[in-house]
């Protein structure tokens, strides 16, 4: 109470003191944002430490004691693109059984039970070119959580009960894969834009049950070594702790070699296809997408421009601004082109709407799209779009760990090493012909994938009017 | 500067010498402006970014039967301009607003009456089209969503609970004038243009959110029928014809009657200096009257007379969720609540995963919260996903029968201190980054009518005793108090 008192006392006179120096200072308030003038943002890159251990493990730190936690992200730089051909959903079996599996040394309950009293957090995931191991603890239980990460690394046991849990809830989630009007769009949309590959494939009850314990085995055998292991680290440790901790744990793992995977060759897209996947909803979900552009490509900062103007800068893009803001006809309305590590990523854009104005919706998307390849962006475009991702940048470098992370993955997928400190003047100098030239590259009425799941109302032929062959199926009668 | 010696002194007088208590008591610094506004900031100068909050006191739950769904229309009204952002002349687009109300709401009248004639509707829709084309010539389109853009602004965004409203945006830490510029700006001259329009756009959104989605659906039938009386059973969003209804005069009410200094608490965590701070928002936001407190909602649950149960149709697999009502903060048993959420539904290690999920593989997964606010009694909700061939009903009754082991036996020690640990880590994470910190803050200020609750948390937790958990689940987890839905295919068969 006695504290309270005081405080509201001082707050006072600090209050007049200030109105004091504010009625000095500045006689008027701006109305304007043009009235405002700004200092000049200070800002570098954050650094971030790397070194290595003698058996080849790469090691990225950022030292952060704010707050009493260390953040460490795992990665074997081999995912499910190396995984045995046609056991699609081997990856999600993989990192589940990795994570919930056990260890040689101790049993998997025992294990839970540990990073259940840290109330550590530790995440399994595999994606296409890598397999992660993520661990959030406190300060203090670093080097248990860090025990316990690097004995799931070396010596995992993928015990079977832990890989049949898995599999009977990837089994269940494949009976579930039509509930979601999103989860159907996107599934039928991978198989279009990659068919016959394993980017393209869902998970089935066949390829599900075909996985094995010894499969898991074999790929851990293959790709789980030293010199293919990248570690991140963010938190309060220092690197003198760290290292002297690391070695201790991974420095006896012996030198595996080059853990290569083939990466098998694309097919080509298939032919453009409108597909109404019929499902009792009161609102159509509209995704319509094609082949992009991979890191390589000297166009990708023209493409994330172009996205920006298309989709991707929210209510500063066309799609929000015309689908949205001057029509209502929508709550959502996006685009983005994800620049593909390996292989060309998706453009994608998409919306939802009720039912009766899917047609319409579908046709203002193509002339919008038409539109960005028929004519050159407005300068109040481009400058809102180019200014927004410049001085956005700033932002990511706002998580320490995602700083690490990105490092790490800039040097393991094999960006150009001034990628970042390029960036920004590389998205300033994108001109609108860049922009234009883009559009005409990447957006293809003519020949695009379109899927809208819902009840779409279509009064007679009306999306045959668009040009692109029509299937319809329902919901259930889809593979 | 003082301020912030001050709060060191309130630490040392709380004593808190434990995980989430030391990082956070001495970081935050507290002003109160002359007309009630209430300002939090930590200062955080790893990086040049600013994540800002501004939360109002007041949410859906302070909606009449009349009003449901303007809180959040509001919100979403609040983002077309002011008398000189968004418009090319207010001066000149101020008759044209006026005229396209009027249109609207002879409109909206009509469309209610079973016997309007069809031509005047006809005529009055084609001249509200007329009148909305003409004003998109005064229309500076979506200008805050550009100006915060340009300067670099991520997250720019708000959200509507049933307690309350907040509007946040992070921005490179040279343009926080900017915002105290466009925030004061929206506070005091904010426009509603384009109303009709939005409205068609939160339809859309309830559509989406709430009608196609089987998740959504199972969540909002389960929150209205567990509710009578109370307002937390109606839907932020509102209604299909709630939100057709809704007039400019309501929604320009509701935003003068509560969106005033007196309401609002401000969070800024990132690198600035605190003082200057002070004297930004004291320069912006200062003048601006101190308006009224937000009236406590006068309505009380009553005790729930026996189960309430609901089967829904939706196409799609089976789902299932129960509900029983609680107190809520600063109630003991609300902080019981928490350590049961975590003993029961939280992890690999809880009751509800280890049995339902691993041991009996009845479910792929359960989820535990509490919903769907928190300043007055709410609901402790437990949901799941059966694994086929097994049904909501075997799932329920392995649930069913887990409440009834915490009403019986008292958890074990070692559940006990995990469920703490847990608590207080993730509350520890939730404070690293600038706008999970600034959320922290505003939320509980506002909830709890103190951010400090987050620096007691610890020593509440601590006093609560296996005895105290199983004596708060022998009170409401009982048939009476349960609330239970299920959804389902048409025809109601689990395939």
């Amino acid at each position: 109470m006695k504290g309270k008192l005081l405080l509201r006392a001082t707050l006072g006179w600090c209050g007049s003191l200030l109105a004091l120096l504010v009625t000095a200072c500045a006689p008027s308030l701006p109305q304007r944002p043009e009235q405002l003038a700004y200092p000049p943002l200070e800002f570098r890159i954050p650094p971030v430490e790397r070194f290595e251990l003698a058996n080849g493990v790469r090691v990225y730190l950022r030292e952060d004691s704010e707050l009493p936690l260390v953040q460490i992200t795992a990665m074997i730089g081999s995912g499910a693109l190396a995984a045995p051909p046609d056991l699609t959903g081997f990856d999600g079996l993989f990192a589940a059984t990795l994570r919930t599996g056990g260890t040689a040394a101790m049993p998997a309950a025992l294990l839970e039970e540990r990073l259940a009293l840290l109330a550590a957090d530790l995440a399994g995931d595999m994606g296409p070119y890598a397999t992660q191991l993520g661990l959030s603890v406190r300060r203090a239980d670093l080097a248990e959580g860090l025990g316990i990460m690097a004995d799931l690394l070396r010596r995992p046991d993928f015990a079977s009960d832990k890989l049949e849990l898995a599999r009977r809830s990837a089994r269940e989630a494949v009976r579930r894969r039509n509930d979601d009007p999103d989860e159907i769009a996107s599934r039928l949309l991978s198989a279009a834009l990659y068919p016959g590959h394993p980017l393209g494939a869902s998970p089935t009850l066949t390829s599900l049950d075909a996985v094995t314990r010894e499969h898991l085995q074999a790929f851990h055998r293959g790709h789980f070594r030293p010199d293919n292991l990248w570690v991140a680290v963010s938190g309060d440790v220092r690197r003198a702790d760290l290292q002297p901790l690391l070695e201790q744990l991974l420095g006896d793992w012996p030198r595996g070699g080059p853990a290569v995977a083939a990466l098998p060759p694309l097919n080509p897209p298939r032919a453009g296809l409108l597909q109404v996947v019929g499902k009792e909803v009161p609102q159509a979900t509209i995704l319509l997408g094609d082949l992009g552009l991979t890191k390589e490509d000297p166009d990708q900062y023209a493409a994330r421009v172009l996205n920006f103007i298309l989709g991707g800068g929210d209510f500063n893009s066309r799609l929000m601004r015309e689908i949205r803001s001057d029509r209502g006809l929508a709550y959502s309305a996006w685009s983005q082109f994800q620049i593909g590590r390996r292989y060309p990523g998706p453009v994608m854009a998409g919306t939802e709407t009720k039912n009766a104005s899917a047609v319409e919706v579908l046709g203002l998307i193509r002339r919008i799209m038409t539109g960005l390849r028929e004519q050159p962006v407005t300068p109040d475009e481009l400058r809102t779009a180019r200014e927004s991702l410049v001085n956005s940048f700033v932002f990511s470098f706002a998580d320490p760990h995602a700083v690490v992370v990105q490092r790490m993955q800039l040097d393991f997928y094999g960006y150009p090493a001034d990628y970042l400190e390029r960036y920004r003047e590389r998205i300033a100098a994108v001109t609108a012909q860049d922009v234009q030239r883009v559009a005409l590259r990447f957006l293809h009425p003519e020949r695009q994938q379109i899927i809208i799941v819902g009840a779409p109302d279509e009064n007679g032929a009306v999306l045959e009017s668009f040009g692109l062959p029509v299937r319809r199926v329902k919901a259930e009668e889809l593979p | 500067m003082l301020t912030r010696c001050l709060f060191l002194l309130t630490a040392v007088l709380l004593a808190p010498v434990l995980a989430l208590a030391t990082p956070l008591a001495d970081k935050v610094v507290e002003h109160r402006l002359g007309n009630g506004l209430r300002l939090l900031m930590v200062e955080r100068h790893d990086t040049p970014t600013v994540s800002a909050y501004i939360t109002l006191g007041v949410g859906s739950v302070h909606e009449s039967s009349e009003t449901r769904g303007v809180a959040h229309l509001l919100e979403h009204m609040l983002f077309k301009g002011t008398t000189t952002l968004g418009t090319t002349d207010y001066r000149a687009e101020e008759p044209l607003l006026l005229e396209i109300e009027q249109v609207g709401s002879e409109l909206d009248r009509l469309r209610l009456q079973p016997a309007a004639d069809p031509v005047r509707v006809a005529d009055l829709e084609a001249r509200l089209k007329t009148l909305q084309e003409q004003h998109k010539a005064f229309v500076v389109k979506d200008a805050f969503a550009q100006l915060y853009s340009e300067s670099g602004a991520v997250g720019f965004n708000a959200f509507t609970s049933k307690d309350m409203t907040t509007y946040l945006v992070s921005l490179p830490a040279n343009k926080l004038e900017l915002w105290a510029l466009l925030e004061s700006d929206r506070m005091k001259n904010a426009v509603l243009r384009e109303f009709y329009t939005e409205r068609d756009v939160v339809r859309e959104e309830r559509r989406r959110s709430y009608e196609s989605n089987p998740d959504g659906l199972l969540y909002e039938t389960l929150v209205s029928t567990a509710f009578t009386v109370h307002p937390y059973r109606n839907p932020i969003i509102g209604w299909h014809t709630d939100i057709a209804n809704l007039t400019l005069a309501e929604t320009r009410d509701f935003l003068r009657r509560y969106y005033a200094p007196v309401n609002t608490t401000i969070a800024l965590v990132g690198d600035f200096r605190a003082a200057e701070a002070v004297a930004l928002v004291e320069r912006y936001f200062g003048g601006i009257a101190p308006g009224e407190p937000v009236p406590a909602v006068a309505a009380v649950e009553p005790e729930q007379a026996g189960e309430k149960r609901v089967a829904i149709e939706f196409d799609a697999e089976p789902q299932l969720a129960i509900a029983f009502h609680k107190p809520t903060l600063p109630d003991r048993d609300d902080y019981a609540f928490d350590l049961i959420d975590q003993v029961l539904g939280q992890g690999r290690t809880s009751r509800l995963y280890r049995r339902l999920v691993e041991k009996e593989q009845l479910a792929t997964a359960v989820a535990v919260y509490g919903a769907p606010g928190s300043r007055y009694p709410n609901l402790f909700v437990i949901e799941a996903v059966p694994r086929h061939p097994h049904t909501s009903a075997e799932v329920e009754a392995a649930i069913l029968d887990e409440l009834e082991r915490l009403k019986n036996e008292p958890v074990s020690a070692t559940e006990l201190t995990r469920a703490r640990n847990r608590l207080l880590t993730d509350n520890l994470r939730a404070l690293r980054s600038n706008s999970g910190l600034a959320r922290m803050l505003t939320t509980y200020q506002v909830l709890a009518g103190d951010w400090r609750y987050l620096v007691d948390y610890e020593t509440r937790i601590g006093e609560l005793t296996a005895e105290d958990l199983r004596a708060t689940a022998q009170r409401w987890f009982t048939s009476k108090n349960r609330t239970a839905v299920t959804l389902q295919r048409k025809g109601g068969a689990e395939r």
